[in-house]
């Protein structure tokens, strides 16, 4: 479940885009600075949407240095870089999300897949750890998400609401540990709560018709409703519809062309392409 | 106590007009009717509280004295606890003051014959609460279709059809255009219900 949290491009200013990839460039170097270089690899947007709403509640970027891409040495790019711990906590959510995607897909994966994720999941396992030792509290959230999305699939026939839950009460609770006061933790809860749960619900809305045919998981198969399309637009339109509700409450100043463009343009459009398959924006590939 | 201009978001050079414009954007962003239901109703009351003594302030500050068009915040979050002969009421309250977990204890213990309307309209308001948006919906419809005309019952799901139809600025061209024709007119006819639910509260306090 990555890659959902995008920005629309051709809604942006220059300087708005330029930024953006900035962050996404930095968060980058950052994972190579405190895991591998391999680990840059599984960097994604939903990290960069962290990372930039970290950097802008913090108001911590400190500007922006120029270099070159390590992936692509003839490509020139900026690193954003901040004063406080934003990019390299962004970085360990990233790592730690992804080993337990890892740990997830070993048993859903067919076999010469599985083989694969043998060879790296070590790999992983040690950043794991080392992610683990920086940020406990970010790696219990993930953890007990795990645990109970495990349960909610093994229950019988669970519902829409209860199958998106672990995943919004996952970000409800990384979100949340960043307030510093009781008001801030609740508007930050809910709108992790309703981002999770629209993450969640895209990526089943994604693999509906896989998991159809391949008999997986997927809460929108148990949902009694003529028109499935329609369901899965209503529901992760209300959960948009909500979280924008909560993030008009949050203070937010650093960055705010980019992340008001993320919720009003970028998710809603993402989410028409993968409901209705309609034309995505085309995306330069190496941001 | 803080800047009201940062308040506002304006520099304290500001014309009169950038005050006002930058007021009535606020104001209209945390307006009470976007919040009816949602648990954070009161937050965005104390941002609106905020936002209206700031603007108050520098009209005082600039010595206008006339306090133009500061309108005070209604201070009902539109979801009254109702009527004290309501058989819920103890539900209501616990709603209001967001203890989810105590409302459901009473609702679940109510025995599957004697659920009326109000029930499935307070049960869906818990769901909503915890973010169970769907289960939500289905309790919403359930009341209306027993209780068709009650109108607190019918502004709530109105509320839930316009987050489900309101795809921002996704260019919404595939599925519900049928919602949506409507959707206006019911938009409407929930924030009357809602004023008139706010004014009965405040009459009867």
């Amino acid at each position: 479940m990555f890659g959902y949290l995008q920005i629309q491009k051709s809604e942006l200013l220059v300087r708005e885009y330029e930024a953006y990839k900035s962050v996404y460039c930095g968060l980058c170097k950052q994972m190579g600075k405190d895991y591998s270089f391999l680990t840059r690899l599984s960097l994604s947007y939903d990290c960069t949407f962290y990372a930039m709403l970290l950097m802008s509640l913090y108001r911590s970027c400190s500007g922006f240095d120029n270099g070159r891409c390590r992936f692509n040495p003839l490509k020139k790019c900026s690193y954003a870089h901040c004063q406080d711990n934003s990019l390299s906590k962004a970085s360990a959510f990233s790592v730690i999300s992804v080993y337990y995607k890892l740990v997830d897909d070993i048993q859903d994966s067919k076999f010469f897949k599985r083989i694969i994720i043998r060879i790296i999941k070590p790999f992983f396992s040690h950043w794991h750890k080392k992610a683990k030792k920086n940020y406990p509290g970010l790696e219990g959230c993930v953890e007990k998400m795990m645990q109970m999305q495990n349960e909610v699939e093994q229950s019988e026939n669970p519902s829409i609401d209860a199958a998106a839950h672990p995943t919004a009460v996952m970000l409800s609770s990384v979100l949340r540990l960043e307030a510093k006061d009781e008001i801030t933790g609740r508007v930050l809860g809910e709108f992790g709560y309703h981002i999770g749960r629209w993450i969640y619900l895209i990526d089943a809305a994604d693999d509906y018709e896989k998991d159809i045919k391949n008999g997986g998981f997927n809460p929108f198969a148990f949902a009694k409703t003529e028109n499935v399309k329609e369901t899965m637009n209503n529901t992760l339109n209300q959960c948009l519809a909500r979280a924008y509700d909560a993030y008009q409450l949050l203070n937010i100043k650093d960055f705010k062309g980019i992340l008001d463009n993320m919720m009003l343009y970028g998710f809603p459009s993402k989410q028409n392409a993968v409901i209705f398959g309609q034309q995505e924006v085309k995306y330069d590939r190496s941001i | 106590m803080t800047d009201p201009y940062e308040v506002l978001g304006v520099s304290p050079g500001a014309s009169d007009d950038e005050i006002k414009k930058a007021y009535r954007e606020l104001a209209k962003k945390y307006h009470p009717d976007n919040y009816a239901d949602s648990p954070l109703a009161d937050v965005a009351e104390q941002k609106m509280k905020e936002v209206n003594e700031a603007y108050d302030e520098i009209n005082r500050m600039r010595q206008k004295g006339k306090g133009t068009g500061s309108t005070s915040s209604s201070s009902s979050s539109g979801y009254g606890a109702g009527s004290s002969s309501s058989q819920y009421y103890s539900v209501r309250v616990y709603i209001q003051r967001n203890m989810i977990t105590e409302a459901e204890q009473i609702l679940d213990n109510v025995p599957s014959g004697n659920r009326s309307a109000e029930w499935y309209y307070l049960k869906g308001m818990c769901a909503y609460r915890r973010g169970w948006s769907d289960e939500a919906n289905r309790y919403f419809q359930t009341a209306c279709e027993m209780d068709p005309n009650n109108q607190e019952y019918r502004a709530a799901l109105n509320n839930m059809n316009a987050q489900r139809s309101y795809n921002y600025g996704g260019y919404n061209t595939g599925g519900s255009m049928g919602n949506s024709s409507c959707g206006c007119c019911d938009i409407c006819a929930a924030m009357m219900c809602y004023d008139c639910l706010c004014s009965c509260c405040r009459g009867s306090c």
